[in-house]
C-alpha cells in the first residue's frame, strides 16, 4: 500500500524520490529550487563586504546554511554525495591558507604584515564600486570560504554521529 | 533604562543555567548570556537620534572624494559593533563545542538529567 503511493508520486512529479528517506515531495521540490539562491544570496554577502553590512563570517554561515537545507530535506547521504568530507576539509583549510597568504604578500611587498599593497597606485578605484577597498575583498572571499565549509562539516559531523540512542565515535 | 532590561535579559540566563536540571536547557541559559552581554556592549555605543555607520552616495560630496561633515556628526559609534562581531563569532564556537559534549554524555549516560549524571565514566 505505502509502496503503491511512493510510485504513483514517482510518476506524477517525474523526479526521483526516496520514500524512505528525508521530508515529503513538497519539502523536496521546492528546496531544490530555492537551494541555489540561498548560495547566490551568500556570495553576493560575501563579495560586497566591504559597501554593504555583512562580510565574511555572515556570507559564510548563509553558504553553510543552504547545504544545511540540503541535509533537512534529503537526507545526510545525498548530500555527502554532493560535497564530500575530504574536499570540504581541503576547502577549509585553502581559506585558511588563502588568508594567511594575503597577510604575508604584506611583508613580501612591503615593509608591514597585512600591508595593504592594492592601493590606489596599483589598482585605482572609485569609492562605493565594486573594484575598491584595497585587500579587504580578498580578505572576506578567504573567509567566507572558511567559515562556510568549518559550519557545513560541523553540522555533518553531529549528524553523523548519533542516531537516537546509540552513538558511534570511531 | 534599557540597560536596566539588559540585566534582567542576563539575569534569565542566569537563572536558566544554576536552577535547571535539563543539559539543554543549561545551554540554552548559556546562550541567552551571550545575547545579554553583546546586546549591552552594541548599546554603549548609541547616540541620540543617530543613523547607521554606513557610507552612501548622499554622504560623499559631489565632485570631490570628502565625506561630508554631517556624517561623523549626526551616526553612532561603529568600534564597538565590530567588536561585538567578533565575540558572536567566538561564541558560536564554543556553542559548537558544548553542543557536542552534551551529545557525547547522552551517549555515555543515556540521559539529559544532571542528577544522574554523577561518576566519571571513560
Amino acid at each position: 500500500m505505502e509502496q503503491e503511493q511512493q510510485n504513483s508520486n514517482t510518476m506524477q512529479t517525474g523526479k526521483i524520490s526516496n520514500g524512505t528517506k528525508g521530508m515529503t515531495v513538497i519539502v523536496k521540490t521546492v528546496s531544490s529550487w530555492v537551494k541555489v539562491l540561498i548560495f547566490l544570496f551568500g556570495i553576493n554577502i560575501v563579495l560586497f563586504g566591504h559597501l554593504t553590512p555583512g562580510g565574511g563570517f555572515a556570507g559564510g554561515v548563509i553558504l553553510a546554511s543552504s547545504y544545511v537545507l540540503l541535509m533537512l530535506a534529503f537526507g545526510r547521504e545525498f548530500v555527502e554525495e554532493n560535497l564530500p568530507l575530504p574536499l570540504a576539509s581541503k576547502l577549509d583549510c585553502l581559506g585558511a591558507f588563502m588568508f594567511a597568504l594575503v597577510a604575508i604578500l604584506g611583508i613580501v611587498l612591503g615593509g608591514s604584515f597585512f600591508l595593504n599593497f592594492l592601493y590606489q597606485k596599483y589598482l585605482p578605484g572609485q569609492p562605493l564600486h565594486l573594484v575598491s577597498a584595497g585587500i579587504i575583498p580578498l580578505a572576506n572571499i578567504a573567509i567566507g570560504l572558511k567559515v562556510g565549509a568549518s559550519l557545513f562539516l560541523i553540522t555533518l559531523m553531529l549528524s553523523i554521529s548519533c542516531k537516537g540512542r546509540e552513538c558511534r565515535f570511531e | 533604562m534599557p540597560y536596566a532590561l539588559c540585566f534582567l535579559l542576563f539575569m534569565i540566563g542566569l537563572y536558566c543555567a544554576v536552577v535547571k536540571k535539563n543539559l539543554v536547557k543549561i545551554v540554552i541559559g548559556l546562550a541567552i548570556m551571550e545575547y545579554a552581554v553583546n546586546l549591552f556592549l552594541i548599546m554603549l555605543g548609541y547616540r541620540t537620534g543617530g543613523t547607521a555607520p554606513i557610507l552612501d552616495k548622499t554622504y560623499i560630496e559631489a565632485g570631490t572624494n570628502k565625506i561630508v561633515a554631517n556624517f561623523i556628526n549626526t551616526s553612532v559609534d561603529p568600534l564597538p559593533q565590530a567588536l561585538v562581531l567578533t565575540a558572536i563569532v567566538i561564541s558560536l564556537g564554543s556553542l559548537a563545542l558544548i553542543i557536542s559534549i552534551s551529545i557525547r554524555i547522552y551517549g555515555k549516560y543515556g540521559t539529559f538529567d544532571i542528577t544522574e549524571i554523577r561518576r566519571l565514566k571513560g
